[in-house]
């Protein structure tokens, strides 16, 4: 029940320990069924809400606070605090200055499934709940129940850690997550022109938008390779300035260099990624990018025997190389 | 026409670009197919260029570097392996086909070594034909 949930969070907040100058929580967005990230101020506790479409990521929220001062409080699902473990692992936030709220996730919502299952319209529908295998939507005094396989993030299947490591207070039952790579291991299975064809098609609708770069809490570059540079070249320009330009990737939207950059920026995120399914969410193509993320997982698994709960980041650990 | 395929090698400056040039002067002969960048160290390679030199229309890509422990930084070539590993992952599930893609261990003393491995991979590119996957097409 996540009316429950919501109860226990907002009493968690209210006895935080004084020295907390925000709260980054989950606020009903105006409109629509689902929740947004906010940036609270302790004493606005009642606003908060939380339900299954309470699917963002706080990480990227809780890294730009981290320059200003005082104590932050996240609430965090498994995979939210997974990827504040590694942002801290990174060193991009610091451990001591936050206050993490975990809450045993069982799954969210896929916001576009939701939408097509629901039959009210969005902006009717008072409350969202989950409970036991179904979701109760409730709008103008009537009520929907749909399955909740039928609406379930698909990366959520596949949760190893439903139920956060790291955390101050723990809300709901802990839950026990698995290892489960049977989606990449069926995949795999297609010979090698069907699975090219596959990507060809999937990356041939990528308008690089570069909205999952953007959205991804690892992604945190200042300077990245992909963005354009927009120097201008005169006869002027000396020739050393000109090679340091950005050239790794091609500017045309064609369907091998839409795949060039996704493998690079995925690549970038290799023993990293938390699985939150931000980039997924964001794609405004709806193309499958955490089948790239889960496959390097499995790589990362099989090949090196990493596991990212580890406190070393995987990028600095030399010792884990196969042999040959 | 017979097949003519263009490999880039990039070869670390301290071991396999030495080892390309004894190569050379101790006149073993191998495929000028072989086109070498010389990079300081194979852990410098970016995957990006990789993708890019096949982009730009290279049947294969090799990276030469140190062996294990002989690194002149070190460590670098583990990183190069690292990443090797993962990017060339990355392709076969892409269904793009990895064995043109190839890390080589080449000391500076390894001259025929190098001569040797670079004859075979050339040959084996030209078995499996030109890339066509991710070379830059007019369209």
């Amino acid at each position: 029940m996540n009316s429950e949930i919501l109860e226990k969070i907002k009493e968690e907040c209210r006895k935080l320990p004084d020295d907390i100058s925000y709260i980054v929580g989950f606020v009903r967005k105006r409109g629509e069924p689902r929740e947004v990230l906010k940036v609270l101020k302790p004493d606005e506790v009642d606003r908060m809400s939380f339900s299954p479409l309470s699917f963002n990521n706080p990480a990227r929220i809780v890294m730009d606070l981290m320059k200003s001062d005082g104590k932050i409080a996240v609430i965090a699902k498994g995979c939210d605090a997974r990827a504040l473990k590694q942002l801290e692992k990174e060193e991009k936030i610091e451990r001591e200055r936050l206050y993490i709220i975990g809450v045993s996730c069982p799954g969210v919502i896929d916001y576009r499934k939701f939408r097509n299952a629901v039959k009210f319209r969005l902006p009717e529908i008072e409350s969202v709940e989950l409970v036991g295998d179904e979701v109760i939507v409730k709008a103008n005094g009537e009520e929907q129940r749909i399955p909740f396989s039928e609406v379930i993030f698909e990366n959520c299947l596949y949760c190893e850690q439903p139920t956060p490591k790291d955390y101050d207070v723990l809300i709901g039952e802990p839950r026990e997550g698995k290892l489960d790579f049977s989606d990449i291991e069926e995949f795999e299975k297609l010979d090698r022109e069907e699975r090219w064809s596959y990507w060809m098609e999937v990356f041939s609708k990528c308008i690089r938008c570069h909205a999952c770069r953007q959205v991804c809490p690892l992604c945190y570059c200042e300077e990245c390779l992909v963005d354009p540079s927009n120097l201008a070249v005169s006869p002027m320009t000396p020739a050393e300035e000109k090679a340091a330009y950005p050239r790794v990737l091609g500017k045309t939207v064609n369907a091998s260099d839409n795949m060039v950059y996704h493998l690079i920026r995925v690549l970038h995120h290799a023993g990293r990624c938390a699985g939150c399914g931000e980039c997924e969410r964001a794609c405004p193509m709806e193309l499958p990018l955490l089948k790239l993320e889960r496959k390097l997982k499995k790589v990362v698994y099989e090949v090196f025997n990493y596991s990212p709960d580890e406190e070393i980041p995987f990028l600095s650990k030399l010792d884990i190389l196969p042999e040959g | 026409m017979e097949f003519d395929p263009k490999i880039i090698t990039f070869a670390c400056n301290w071991c396999s670009y030495a080892g390309a040039d004894l190569a050379g002067t101790s006149r073993l002969k191998y495929p000028d197919n072989v086109k070498i960048i010389r990079v300081m160290c194979s852990g410098m390679v970016n995957p990006g260029w990789v993708l890019r030199a096949f982009r730009q229309g290279a049947d294969g890509v090799v990276i030469a570097g140190c062996h294990p422990g002989d690194c002149h930084y070190t460590v670098g070539n583990y990183y190069a392996k690292k990443r090797y590993i993962l990017l060339k992952e990355l392709m076969k599930f892409v269904g793009f086909d990895g064995e043109r893609f190839k890390l080589l261990w080449a000391s500076a003393s390894e001259g025929k070594l190098f001569a040797e491995e670079m004859t075979a991979f050339t040959q084996k590119i030209k078995e499996m034909g030109p890339q066509e996957k991710l070379r830059r097409k007019i369209e």
